[in-house]
């Protein structure tokens, strides 16, 4: 099974680092996300394939191809920061066997043909991670995974609920299946309505989305950036299925108004914060809740939520792990005691501001191009004044996000520089690789051709 | 008749979870938990029994060996090694005030059956989404991290009862489902070891 | 004939219910591994009363003085209209339905409170004010239970409520009896005054029901004394004949078996004292504050008692 592979690879790199290579964790973790990154590009060429248990098409690959770039970056990243973290609550090769496994629940998660078992993915994303965000071993660090653990559960069982009813309403949780027959009825549509907060809770949509800032703000930098790039959009990968099965105008409207919301709420919020991890922690909040009124509207609107998941990925964990940069060098939290990061970080700093721009959808990126179908779209379907209000949480999210950015990378004093690791290169290669997502867009649509309707 | 016995073990599962909010001492709390869940693993039995249904028979077993046995002993074993956090002193919400609004779940959530669930049948539906309700409660009333997990868990107790009451889940996705929550209380159960109850005010965790 | 019967039943009731507190106390201090009073130490006590002096405080009205009279009459009365050694209505059982008899209780409850208040006495208006916070929780939980039982079997009336405990088993044996008798028996602790806050005790925090008659003295110390043993007893009667053991009570007239009766009744009575002194050395006293939680567990029974009323009826 060729499109096991990858998950195959990260479990196996996750015994390994259990048992026997204790030492050698760091070796055994690159080269199995390498190989993993090797056997998604492959996957990438192969044809689309539906068993009883593996339901792989474009959307898949897609996921796969996008978990495993991030994977490869983050265990790279890892190799020097986990050194560098002081007193940590797990040991180095318990890290990068939690992260191991975490990666391969996710991989799991993407392919199966099951409704159920890829509930039962997501939730082994939840425990395999927990203890990857109290790696920096302080009570704040112990409290926000307890949040974060305590509130995805309580977040998935409410979608464990609406897997039940979904069951019970078509007798199968097959994808392929469900597919097939397009059910309809009230219990499905309850089903449904309960899937969108129950996976909502975990991609951080609006009614639950407390315990995310605290967990990107408090884990190590490759933790966040994982998080914030992958944990997020596998999560959405469910709803946006659900969207496939049926395209139901009451659901549409109840994802729309909880995008919505979410967009809301992350814009203001992003106003007042004072670290600069929890900002961008909102970032992603936003742009997640951008994504789930994309998926709801559909037709074009769902290839902008995919671009959008797709650039947002490597432009959001490209940040995540400058902020870690940033850390180690000024030892702080917080945004007002960083300045000048340009002056003694050249590289950091160019790079932070250009994510930033990135990730906000400033117009070179292809995470503009997404947040422009999606807006048209909105447009097309609720009207200019819904719209407009919309464009206007979007921009002011840009501006607050973007200021405090600037203020950090180019105010200050010139400072002696400080020489950078080497490891800079990973962030850089996945910002750039972010803003070349502009460059693929026509192939992506080609490919995704099947999945977008 | 299943029916009936349907609505004794929701009822006695609803009265356990309000005698849990009465209490201060989280082991009470885990010892609770535990004959809910053996009430539960033993109803489902009964039910495989007698439908002869070799799944559901394997499922109570495993039902009764973690949710049962292995999960309150490993949370007591926890608990013993920091016996100060064995009793929560100071409550969110009064005790007869969490415990009224418990009830009042209840009567909620059959307002709730009359009012959205009435045409997919049976009005004993109402049971787990109280059971739920309750569980949810719980985690919000309490600050005490094992209260928390306790609520958790009655949670997914809950999903059993409701799942029940539905076609119920294939029998892989069950199994998955017990493993999920094992690795949840583990990872719990390491994470409350050192946690601290009284940090909320952090300003790192703040807005 | 019925009127004999009513006038054994008051007789039984009165003479035996001193005995059944003494009993009780006698288990309770057994349980404590100490050698207890004598099972008829109230008799004496009472009869010690009745030798003594009466003394009314000067500031006190002369209602002040009626009151134990008028309190014990009443007590009186509702030995004559429920169901005790008979399950079939007696001469007076036509007066009043539970809610009536219901409306006594708190009647005598009342006039005693105010007796308190009369006395001037600061430690009486201390008992006074703490018993009626108390009673403002509890006397909801007697009406739901009370329109629980009118659900169940259509009626207020305590000896329609026992014949159809006695014949329909599908009523005893639901849920809704469990929790409405569940819910009673809370109640009935803190009526009886043992548990949770030992209301008939003299420490300070807990003595409530001592505190209400600390001025009085002599005949009507004993009156008030023996009021409050008759009001236990029956409550205790009315929670075994209606709410959860109402077999072998005669539902027609035939003397041998109502004398019978009158044994079985108060073994009863005896097992339920048992179960009363296990509780009260197994569990450790509430302060008087806490008092709310545990009532408010009994009116969680009767609100669920509702619920499943409601779920089984509404076509399941």
């Amino acid at each position: 099974m060729i499109y096991t592979l990858p998950a195959l690879f990260a479990t196996i790199g996750s015994i390994l680092c259990f048992i026997g290579f204790r030492k050698k964790e760091r070796t055994v973790s690159v080269f199995t996300s390498l190989l993993s990154l090797i056997s998604s590009i492959f996957i990438l060429f192969s044809k689309n394939y539906s068993s009883s248990y593996f339901y792989v098409d474009n959307l898949s690959k897609i996921f796969s191809l996008m978990i495993a770039i991030v994977y490869f970056g983050v265990v790279i990243f890892s190799i020097e920061y986990i050194s560098n973290i002081k007193e940590r609550f797990i040991k180095v090769y318990q890290y990068f066997m939690l992260l191991n496994i975490f990666v391969a629940a996710m991989f799991f998660s993407v392919i199966l043909n099951n409704l159920g078992l890829i509930w039962v993915g997501i939730e082994a994303t939840t425990f395999s991670s927990a203890l990857l965000v109290a790696v920096e071993n302080d009570f704040t660090a112990l409290e926000a995974a307890w949040r974060y653990i305590i509130i995805v559960s309580v977040g998935l069982v409410i979608s464990l609920i609406a897997t039940l009813f979904l069951y019970s309403a078509c007798d199968t949780l097959s994808i392929f299946k469900l597919l097939t027959i397009k059910p309809t009825g009230s219990l499905f549509l309850l089903g449904a309505i309960l899937l969108i907060i129950g996976y909502g809770t975990k991609a951080g949509i609006f009614p639950m989305n407390t315990w995310l800032a605290d967990a990107h703000g408090k884990s190590p930098a490759p933790v966040s950036a994982i998080f914030s790039a992958v944990l997020l959009p596998v999560s959405l990968y469910p709803i946006i299925r659900l969207f496939q099965i049926n395209h139901n105008i009451l659901l549409s409207e109840f994802a729309f108004i909880l995008g919505f919301l979410s967009v809301a709420t992350a814009s203001i919020m992003s106003l007042n914060q004072t670290l600069y991890k929890r900002l961008f922690a909102y970032s992603s909040i936003e742009n997640m809740g951008l994504a789930l009124i994309g998926i709801s509207l559909g037709s074009y609107a769902l290839f902008g939520a995919i671009v959008l998941i797709f650039a947002h990925a490597f432009a959001k964990s490209g940040i995540f792990m400058l902020t870690g940069n940033i850390l180690h060098n000024y030892k702080s939290k917080k945004i007002e005691d960083i300045n000048g990061i340009i002056k003694t970080m050249p590289h950091t700093g160019l790079f932070l501001f250009f994510g930033s721009l990135a990730v906000t959808g400033a117009p070179p990126s292809a995470i503009f191009f997404g947040e422009f179908l999606i807006l048209s779209k909105t447009i097309d379907l609720y009207g200019w004044l819904i719209g407009s209000i919309l464009i206007s949480f979007v921009g002011c999210g840009f501006l607050f996000i973007n200021y405090k950015v600037i203020n950090m990378v180019f105010s200050g004093q010139r400072k002696k520089a400080i020489k950078e690791s080497n490891f800079t290169l990973v962030p850089i290669i996945n910002i750039t690789l972010s803003i070349l997502t502009f460059i693929s867009l026509p192939f992506l649509y080609r490919f995704l051709q099947g999945v977008i309707k | 008749m299943q029916h009936n016995v349907f609505i004794l073990i929701g009822f006695i599962e609803i009265a356990l979870s309000i005698f849990m909010q009465w209490q201060n001492y989280v082991s009470n709390n885990i010892k609770t938990f535990s004959i809910q869940s053996w009430i539960l693993g033993i109803f489902l039995m009964y039910f495989g029994v007698l439908n002869n249904n070799i799944s559901i028979i394997i499922l109570s077993i495993l039902t009764i060996l973690t949710r049962a046995i292995f999960i309150p002993r490993y949370l007591i074993n926890t608990i013993n090694k920091q016996i100060f956090r064995a009793r929560e002193n100071k409550h969110k919400v009064s005790v007869s005030l969490s415990i009224l609004i418990s009830v009042l779940l209840a009567i909620f959530s059959y307002i709730l059956y009359t009012l959205v669930f009435f045409e997919f049948g049976k009005s004993l539906i109402s049971i787990p989404i109280t059971l739920m309700l309750q569980g949810a409660f719980l985690i919000m009333s309490r600050s005490n991290a094992y209260a928390q997990l306790i609520g958790y868990l009655v949670m997914e107790n809950s999903m059993f009862l409701l799942s029940f009451l539905f076609n119920g889940l294939p029998f892989i996705v069950e199994a998955g489902i017990i493993l999920d929550i094992l690795g949840i209380v583990m990872i719990g159960g390491i994470l409350m070891k050192i946690r601290d109850e009284d940090i909320q005010k952090e300003e790192e965790l703040y807005g | 004939m019925l009127f004999y019967l009513s006038i054994a039943q008051l007789l039984y009731v009165i003479i035996l219910s001193p005995l059944a507190i003494g009993i009780l106390n006698f288990f309770n201090e057994r349980l404590s591994s100490r050698g207890g009073p004598s099972i008829f130490q109230e008799y004496y006590n009472l009869f010690k009363y009745f030798k003594k002096q009466s003394i009314y405080p000067e500031s006190s009205s002369i209602f002040f003085a009626y009151v134990p009279y008028m309190s014990f009459a009443m007590y009186l009365f509702l030995t004559l209209v429920l169901p005790i050694i008979t399950a079939f209505p007696l001469t007076f059982g036509p007066v009043v339905d539970f809610v009536g008899g219901g409306l006594v209780f708190g009647a005598a409850s009342t006039l005693i409170k105010l007796s308190a208040l009369d006395s001037r006495n600061n430690y009486s208006i201390l008992g006074a004010s703490r018993s009626s916070s108390i009673g403002i929780f509890t006397e909801p939980v007697i009406l739901l239970i009370f329109i629980m039982l009118g659900v169940i079997s259509g009626t207020n009336n305590p000896y329609v409520i026992n014949n159809i405990m006695q014949t329909s088993t599908s009523w005893y044996y639901s849920l809704v009896h469990l929790f409405i008798a569940l819910a009673f028996l809370f109640v009935l602790i803190i009526e009886i005054g043992q548990l949770p806050i030992e209301s008939n005790s003299l420490n300070e925090l807990g003595s409530i029901d001592t505190l209400l008659i600390h001025e009085y003295s002599g005949r009507e110390l004993a009156l008030l004394k023996w009021g409050s043993y008759i009001k236990q007893f029956i409550l205790m009667n009315v929670f075994l004949n209606v709410y959860t053991w109402p077999f072998f009570v005669p539902m027609k007239l035939s003397l041998i078996s109502i004398f019978f009766y009158m044994f079985i009744n108060f073994f009863k009575i005896i097992i339920l004292l048992i179960i009363f002194a296990f509780i009260n050395s197994m569990v450790s006293k509430y302060r008087l504050f806490k008092i709310f939680d545990y009532i408010a567990i009994a009116f969680s029974f009767t609100l669920l008692a509702m619920l499943v009323f409601y779920i089984t009826t509404s076509g399941g």
